[in-house]
């Protein structure tokens, strides 16, 4: 791409609702990166050298406009204490939560986030890539929100059980969860990497929307809002079915929603004034469709939520999956610029 | 709302994090810009230099900052510029860039009520603060490269069109000044930008003549004179012109009256911003050892060329700060030892991580000529202010002598009885190359005191081992002629 802009300025333009000389790009290439650069994933998020140098390698092949500092939403759980496998090649696999129940909460105890399980591998790789790139592609980090950590520290139907039978107690465990949260999204700061909030357990697909306000909603506003004190622009990225909740979605006081399977005309329509709107390729299309399909649906996806009045941000709706080929993600981007 | 400053201190990016949550919420909603336009929830700017680094100033990481509240102000008001500029823009405000006059013409713009002036030509100092080579790979593609010095960032900016708006009018001062920058400023025209000329003349600086007398009342210039010669006259009268024709065509532009009152209201704003610069100088400088940093002071006499794009809200931050520095010097509570060395700082650093370097070291800076001297005197506001504007701009640093600078330096030796100079050219910059070499032989003559020259290398997240070295070095020398000076004893 030989554009006038590098992805900094450009999203430091889009975030202060000035145009940009194209939309900027974003699929969410997360693991994949490890693919890209032909690394073994448990290299991949067990060391940060090797994570940034993978996040590196991708936005070289593909040009697009973020790193994204991520490998899986366990990452604060185990920091908190939850045990967790690492599989050769594949992602970390939670074998032995933390807590049995949300009644629990006062086992959690404060830790260090730089000595706590593998948060210091993110703070690395941000480090890495802030000081290669930082001057041109914005670093961003994903965090876990206390919805989707505490269904790592609980045993998850347990937790959505007691959501329901013992709603104080779930409370109470996501506010320490979110003060816990905080001491990491301050150490991520000092890194120099732009947290986006995570949610992806929170989603349509698992809780109702009573649910998600109750539970959800109020500890991802916190984290936001504190994060607002220092001025900065915050994505929240909720998978799945977002639909019944869409309307909800202001209340977080997100400055950008990254969106998954949601119609993104409703979208627009419901939240465009208000929130800039990230989304939402279908990431089993990336998968599995021939690079001509993508790039086809992409110009169209493009060009139904580029006018989007506070500003569009080209994506795909949740991570573009390890082992997706490069040629899909490359006709992502191509049909994403010729659609800017 | 409870917040008292520390013990003043100067401290590095991840303590301002840390300190920076004991701020008050209520804090961070009351300091915004743009007063005057509403409640706007994107005008606070009360924010740590993390927020900047996150948004690519990689620098800062670097740097060590006052840890005051109101260093934190200035801070956080002069990194959200670019912001800044863009919002005058999408609330209707007119937006001029005014350049290579450095401090001359925006109070002549800033009289037009809704007119803001900038100066693109401040975006020299990007490429150090973002440890990045995007904005001058943008103008060596344009034409101009590593022969020309770092102000050439500026014309990367106007190809990018990301770091200010598109200006209604850029006001392009030429002639005896920057070649460098001269040639910027024919490249922005020659991008299609609306550009008024602005044609400076050489000043013929006058020695010994017994017909010159001071400009200004005593301490505000006492170095230039003004030239009684024919030549001087006419000089005088031409700039005059000069700026009755950039009078008449902002009034055209901007679609406003520019009337002597609007101007001479515009001209006590300015002269409310100088008169606090430099009392916060006098202050930091007379006292017995530092109550600001010198990268703090450095900003804040860079701001009397535009006031960061918000002279209300930046005359409050002086305010604060001039506040900040006497109950410091009253108290006697100082940020360095009382034996740092007295320097006088030649020529802006570029890379700010020098001053910090230097301050490191045990060096303080207790005067400077950043080039800018045309800024710093306070404007006569009752006669024909048009023409005060025009003779202001006569005391440019750069339309002159060489001498002329050197004597400004030498009168801040004596006024602060500084023990050495360090001179820090600009890579590339023409004026530097010929000039370093005049001053130090000047300054080494005339006063007797080590001068330290070097030209500051290129961006990065370093100092050069090698210029490391000799500023070390510089401070050896300093510490070996105070001991002999006080006869073996320090």
């Amino acid at each position: 791409m030989s554009d006038r802009l590098t992805p900094r300025e450009r999203f430091g333009l889009l975030v202060i609702d000035e145009p940009q000389d194209r939309i900027p790009i974003f699929p969410l290439i997360t693991s994949h990166a490890a693919a890209v650069a032909d690394m073994k994933l448990r290299d991949y998020y067990t060391d940060g050298r090797s994570l940034a140098r993978a996040q590196l390698r991708a936005q070289e092949v593909y040009g697009h406009d973020f790193i994204s500092i991520f490998s899986e939403v366990g990452l604060i759980a185990e920091a908190l204490g939850s045990r967790f496998e690492y599989p050769e090649n594949d992602l970390p696999v939670l074998r032995a939560p933390l807590l049995s129940s949300a009644a629990e909460h006062a086992r959690l105890e404060p830790v260090n986030p730089m000595t706590a399980g593998r948060y210091s591998v993110y703070c690395a790789a941000a480090d890495y890539c802030y000081d290669a790139i930082g001057d041109r592609v914005p670093i961003l980090a994903y965090v876990p929100a206390p919805f989707t950590t505490a269904l790592h520290l609980v045993p998850g139907e347990d937790f959505l059980v007691e959501l329901t039978t013992e709603p104080e107690a779930a409370q109470r465990l996501l506010e320490r969860i979110t003060e816990a949260t905080i001491e990491f999204l301050l150490e991520l700061l000092n890194h120099c990497a732009l947290p986006v909030l995570v949610d992806p357990l929170a989603s349509g697909s698992v809780i109702s929307p009573r649910l998600y306000r109750q539970f959800a909603l109020p500890h991802e506003r916190r984290l936001i809002d504190f994060l607002h004190r220092y001025d900065l622009d915050i994505i929240l990225h909720i998978c799945g079915d977002t639909a019944p909740m869409l309307d909800i979605l202001p209340e977080t006081n997100a400055d950008l929603v990254s969106l998954d399977r949601v119609d993104m005309v409703a979208a627009r329509d419901r939240l465009g004034t208000r929130l800039r709107l990230i989304g939402n390729y279908d990431t089993t299309s990336i998968l599995l469709s021939p690079p001509d399909r993508i790039e086809r649906e992409v110009r169209a996806m493009v060009a139904t939520c580029r006018n989007n009045p506070k500003g569009y941000v080209a994506a795909t709706g949740c991570e573009v999956p390890v082992r997706t080929p490069r040629e899909n993600v490359k006709a992502f981007i191509r049909g994403a610029t010729t659609g800017a | 709302m409870v917040y008292q400053d520390p013990s003043p201190r100067r401290i590095a990016f991840s303590e301002w994090s840390e300190q920076f949550r004991q701020v008050p919420d209520e804090l961070i909603q009351r300091f915004r810009y743009f007063a005057d336009s509403g409640n706007q929830p994107w005008a606070t700017y009360l924010f740590p230099p993390l927020t900047f680094a996150l948004y690519g100033s990689r620098h800062l990481k670097r740097l060590k900052f006052d840890n005051s509240l109101a260093a934190l102000r200035m801070w956080g008001f002069v990194m959200n510029e670019t912001e800044r500029l863009f919002r005058a823009r999408q609330i209707g405000r007119r937006v001029v860039a005014t350049m290579g006059d450095l401090g001359v013409t925006p109070p002549l713009v800033l009289g037009a009520g809704n007119a803001l002036p900038f100066y693109p030509d401040c975006i020299w100092w990007l490429p150090f603060m973002n440890e990045s080579s995007v904005l001058l790979d943008a103008a060596a593609r344009a034409g101009i490269g590593e022969s020309a010095c770092y102000s050439r960032a500026a014309l990367g900016a106007f190809i990018k069109r990301s770091y200010f708006p598109d200006p209604a009018l850029c006001i392009a001062a030429t002639g005896a000044s920057c070649d460098d920058f001269s040639a910027v400023e024919q490249l922005v025209e020659s991008l299609g930008f609306p550009v008024f000329w602005l044609e400076m003349p050489l000043r013929k600086d006058c020695e010994g003549n017994e017909n010159l007398g001071t400009v200004h009342k005593q301490g505000q210039s006492p170095i230039f004179r003004k030239d009684c010669t024919d030549y001087g006259h006419s000089v005088r009268e031409f700039i005059t012109a000069q700026f009755r024709s950039l009078h008449q065509h902002l009034q055209q532009v901007l679609e406003a009256p520019l009337g002597v009152s609007d101007l001479q209201a515009s001209l006590r704003k300015v002269n409310h911003v100088r008169s606090l610069v430099r009392q916060i100088k006098l202050q930091a400088y007379s006292a017995p050892a530092a109550v600001l940093p010198a990268l703090e002071l450095m900003v804040i006499e860079f701001g009397n060329l535009h006031f960061y794009s918000d002279v209300d809200e930046w005359t409050s931050i002086l305010d604060h700060v001039l506040r900040t520095v006497s109950q410091r010097a009253a108290a006697r509570r100082y940020l360095g030892p009382a034996d740092a060395l007295r320097v006088i700082w030649v020529t802006p650093p570029a890379d700010p991580l020098l001053l910090s370097y230097a301050e490191d070291q045990g060096l303080r800076i207790v005067g400077s000529e950043y080039l800018i001297n045309q800024a710093l005197p306070e404007l006569p506001v009752d006669d024909d202010p048009v023409r005060a504007l025009a003779e202001s701009l006569l005391q440019a640093s750069l339309i002159g002598s060489t001498r002329y600078r050197a004597e400004r330096v030498a009168e801040q030796v004596r006024q602060y009885q500084a023990e050495g100079i360090v001179i820090s050219g600009i890579l590339g910059g023409s004026h530097c190359a010929l000039e370093t070499n005049l001053l130090q032989d000047y300054l080494t003559k005339e006063l007797d005191l080590p001068v330290l020259s070097f030209d500051v290398p290129s961006p990065g997240s370093l100092i050069q081992g090698q210029l490391k070295t000799r500023i070390e070095a510089f401070v050896e020398v300093l510490r070996e002629r105070r001991r002999t000076a006080d006869g073996g004893h320090e």
